[in-house]
């Protein structure tokens, strides 16, 4: 396979994931097309195999409730909180440039076939507010509700926006970028001993593993 | 107990109607039935379930949180956590995920022997169904039995992965290396116990032999058809617009079953049915666990017998630099639906990972479902969803 | 003097007899559910097949310590174990284990026994009542829905036995059934109701015992996966040994009961007079074994009905049945 012992050649491997099937791919991008066009969605991202779908906030029931004649399942919705400041875990790849906000995501399949699109929209970070999916898709409640717990986001519609893992009491959206983890701030991040090279040999790659001869007659 | 609003009701004897107040009834977080912490606050009318109230996050562990201060290599240790009854199926679509981003194809037999562990792991977490599912409904003697079997699985698993439930065997790029070993086993491939192949074949043999007997003495018993038959009923688009996967799902008729549709593993190369039954209650929930028991092992013995010799592990960089990018890998798990959206920042952990965890959509649809049903029925109906808490709090 | 020597040694002999039968049918509980499960079960206690393994459980209950909800009446609350266990008690004293060995031959024997063995229902109730608990009260009710609906037919297949019988004395049930019923070739035959024609009644008897006794598959009152526990949930300690010894002790006595109506209760065929007190007792723990076994046979086979279903069972089967059962007793009674 690629090696893959930078990060350029990440990047390109990456893109060779891409290429390497790219009837797929262009399958992929055909649909999301389609789908943009059908729903009159902003635009779309097709990487690694998953379909996102970009619409404008105002539109989200609206949207996803046509895409849901078609992508009967509906199978997840929750949201990524894009921020400068991170207390927790890696910045993002490039912090200047980063627009702060949420983003809203739901994810929809078929059940006739692999199809699905993830639906994503895009919320300011003071006061987002999206309409709830609650009253359409009934499912989505309880997710909604996780999705209030964890980042704060209001789902104007949802009639039982009450905690649904924290405590009642709870203070917080322990989801934030901006929401530290008490034990990381007690203990170092334990994953800071991997990333250094093993003592002995080379540390780029290891060697892929060879089945003894003998092993064979197992199968 | 005189208060002055009692004499007078009292006086007004005959001609008030009797008040039959609903009672509210806290079930859990330490019942028999609720599998470990759920707890539902239901609105009883004597045997009559009003409205349930579902309350989880006993076993909220923060996941998702956690992941974003861990490398991809740990999150591994994490997600196998998450549905105990079958950890193994549980990294798989991360990894996938994570080889997905990194552009990376784990080799033939690593593809393969995940997709055997998997298949293992379903038959077990579809066994302890068959156990736990007959003690709800007050038959004790399937348990042991179901569980005795079971033991065969989970030793299988050990003997590979060196663990029963927690596995961790998966890595990007393959399965389990033979690392940290030091220079002289660095080259040696840890590959399948020796003698793995037969003893899989002839637990699988045992398997068909269960099926049979749960078949006949669960599955045809008159009492248990009595109690699961009719029960519960979730019609098709209910289940789809509560997010129901899995046998769920399939139960009400649709025969969806990611094995067949995602391409995460080689299940194009092997044989087998979707089971699907077109009732969607209790009994149908049940039976089709039954035959992916049954096609599960037929899928294990093909791939048992198809399995190509080669590398366990792909080249993959010392430092796992993942790429920036958002990715959604899901696969068939035990109960359903298991996915995991990767986003990546170019880090060496992700930023964000959000855990689609089957359960918890399975969940979700109880406060519809229990609407209105006995409170018999509301134990019968918890059980055949067959939800680990675990899987629902992550 | 001699009659309250009698007294105290009838005592002793039936409490002695509901304790140890008890124990033994627990341990036989454990030790044949475990053998149905693929299990060994008790093994232990004693140093030997865990025999010992009942004793030390009622042991250790009797060393926990006697909670009580606080808001539970109490003077109810620890009453209630007392009164399920004496009802089943005093139906040991009218059955007959040989001709002379019945601690008290009632003319009525199966009037008081049906009479007292339904006496347990107040028991549960009072334990569900006044536990203050929410799963005991419903349990409690559960239980006497169920007790009500199945008490009916058990008393229905009894009369017909009675009607059969033309006795209600459990001693006169047992000889009805030892008298020759016809004779082939010089050899009196005489065979238990069972044989003659009860067995539609019998049956229902034992259907309707195994509700009577709350086990599986009519175990709703206890329910532990819908219930905890039901009206058992708040005990502890002594008195849920009570309970717990109590539902063995009916076990015995119910089978003891059917043993009697339908199995031809003590006699054999063929062997009159005294001898019978001798062997009597052991015909009839052989009778009561089996019984027994049948009881805990079911109770590891089968997984548990609902509540309307049992409801149903009961008034629109068993009830039915056991009438029709009745007239078709009295006609050949009459006709024959």
């Amino acid at each position: 396979m690629t090696d893959a012992s930078d990060n350029s050649a990440v990047e390109t491997a990456a893109a060779d994931t891409g290429s390497s099937d790219a009837e797929t791919v262009s399958d992929l991008d055909a649909y999301a097309a389609s789908l943009v066009e059908s729903l009159g969605a902003l635009g779309s991202t097709v990487e690694f195999d998953t379909v996102r779908i970009h619409v404008a906030n105002d539109r989200w029931v609206e949207t996803i409730n046509a895409a849901n004649k078609d992508l009967e399942l509906f199978s997840w919705l929750s949201a990524i909180d894009w921020s400068k400041e991170v207390e927790v875990g890696d910045p993002v790849d490039d912090v200047d440039a980063l627009d702060e906000r949420f983003e809203v995501l739901c994810r929809l399949s078929s059940v006739k076939n692999g199809d699905g699109a993830i639906f994503v929209t895009v919320l300011p970070k003071v006061d987002p507010t999206i309409a709830s999916l609650e009253p359409t898709i009934a499912g989505a409640g309880w997710h909604e509700r996780e999705a209030h717990e964890m980042f704060g986001i209001e789902f104007d519609g949802n009639p039982n926006l009450i905690p649904l893992y924290l405590p009642d009491d709870f203070i917080g959206n322990p989801l934030l970028k901006s929401y530290p983890l008490i034990s990381r701030e007690v203990k170092p991040f334990p994953g800071d001993v991997d990333v250094e090279p093993m003592p002995q040999g080379d540390a780029d790659a290891i060697e892929p593993d060879t089945l003894p001869e003998d092993e064979e007659d197992a199968s | 107990m005189t208060t002055p609003e009692m004499i007078h009701r009292s006086d007004a004897a005959v001609s008030i109607e009797l008040q039959t107040p609903d009672m509210t009834i806290n079930i859990g977080p330490q019942h028999p039935s609720t599998h470990g912490v759920l707890r539902l606050i239901a609105n009883i009318d004597g045997e009559r379930v009003r409205d349930v109230e579902p309350v989880i996050g006993y076993m909220h562990r923060g996941y998702e949180k956690i992941s974003e201060v861990r490398t991809y290599a740990q999150i591994t240790a994490l997600v196998n956590r998450i549905d105990w009854v079958s950890g193994f199926a549980n990294e798989v679509p991360f990894v996938v995920g994570v080889e997905r981003l990194v552009g990376i194809e784990a080799p033939p037999r690593a593809q393969y022997i995940r997709m055997i562990l998997s298949e293992l792991a379903r038959i077990s977490s579809h066994l302890v169904f068959m156990s736990s599912y007959p003690l709800e409904l007050g038959a004790t003697t399937p348990l042991m039995h179901a569980l005795r079997e079971r033991e065969y699985i989970l030793e299988l698993i050990e003997e590979v992965t060196g663990g029963r439930f927690h596995p961790n065997f998966n890595r990007v790029g393959g399965v389990k290396p033979n690392y940290g070993g030091g220079s002289t086993t660095k080259k040696q491939s840890m590959d399948l116990p020796a003698g793995f192949f037969e003893r899989t074949r002839s637990a699988m043999d045992r398997m068909d032999k269960i099926c049979e007997d749960i078949e006949s003495l669960v599955a045809g018993n008159e009492l248990f058809k009595m109690r699961t038959v009719g029960v519960g009923v979730i019609p098709a688009d209910k289940a789809l617009e509560y997010g129901l996967t899995g046998p769920n799902l399939r139960a009400s008729g649709v025969a969806y079953d990611l094995r067949k549709v995602e391409n995460y593993l080689p299940y194009d190369e092997v044989d087998f049915d979707v089971a699907a039954q077109n009732g969607g209650d209790c009994y149908d929930r049940y039976v089709v666990r039954l035959e992916e028991i049954r096609e599960s092992a037929k899928i294990v013995r093909q791939a048992v017998d198809k399995i190509p010799s080669g590398p366990l592990q792909a080249k993959v960089p010392r430092v796992l630099k993942v790429p920036k990018g958002q990715v959604y890998s899901r696969s068939e798990n035990p109960k359903g639906e298991f996915g995991f959206y990767i986003v990546s920042e170019g880090g060496k952990m992700p930023y964000r990972l959000k855990i689609r965890s089957s359960s918890f959509s399975n969940l979700s649809i109880l406060p519809w479902i229990l609407k209105g049903q006995l409170l018999p029925d509301l134990v019968a109906i918890m059980g055949s969803l067959d939800f680990v808490l675990g899987d629902v709090d992550r | 003097m001699n009659f309250w020597l009698e007294l105290i040694l009838k005592l002793v002999a039936i409490l002695g007899f509901v304790l140890t039968g008890a124990l033994v049918v627990i341990y036989a509980e454990l030790k044949a559910g475990s053998h149905m499960q693929s299990r060994i079960g008790p093994y232990y206690a004693g140093g030997r097949w865990g025999w010992a393994q009942p004793l030390a459980d009622g042991l250790k209950f009797l060393q926990k310590e006697d909670l009580a909800p606080a808001a539970a009446d109490r003077t109810v609350y620890g009453l209630a174990p007392y009164v399920v266990m004496m009802s089943t008690i005093a139906v040991f004293v009218v059955i007959p284990f040989g001709p002379d060995m019945v601690g008290r031959d009632l003319d009525l024997g199966i009037y008081f026994v049906l009479a007292v063995s339904s006496l347990s229902v107040l028991g549960i109730l009072m334990a569900g009542w006044s536990s203050a608990n929410k799963y005991s009260l419903m349990g409690g009710l559960r239980a006497a829905a169920q007790l009500i609906a199945y008490e009916l037919p058990l008393v229905l297949v009894s009369a017909a036995v009675v009607i059969q019988a033309g006795t209600m004395s459990l001693n006169g049930i047992v000889a009805s059934q030892a008298q020759t019923w016809f004779t082939v070739g010089g050899v009196d035959v005489s065979a238990p109701f069972l044989i003659k024609g009860q067995i539609i009644g019998f049956t229902i008897f034992m259907i309707a015992s195994v509700a009577e006794l709350s086990r599986i598959p009519f175990d709703m009152p206890i329910a532990e996966s819908e219930l905890t526990m039901g009206y058992l949930t708040e005990y502890s300690g002594i008195r849920f040994t009570m309970f717990f010894l109590g539902e063995y002790a009916a076990m015995i006595s119910l089978s003891a009961i059917a043993a009697t109506l339908y199995l031809g209760g003590y006699a054999v065929p063929g062997v009159s007079g005294n001898i019978l007190n001798v062997i009597g007792p052991g015909v009839m723990l052989a009778k009561i074994s089996l019984l027994v076994f049948i009881f805990i046979w079911i109770r590891w086979t089968w997984p548990r009905l609902r509540e309307d279903q049992l409801q149903h069972l009961a008034w629109r089967w068993l009830i039915p049945i056991s009438l029709a059962n009745i007239a078709v007793i009295s006609i050949f009674k009459v006709a024959f």
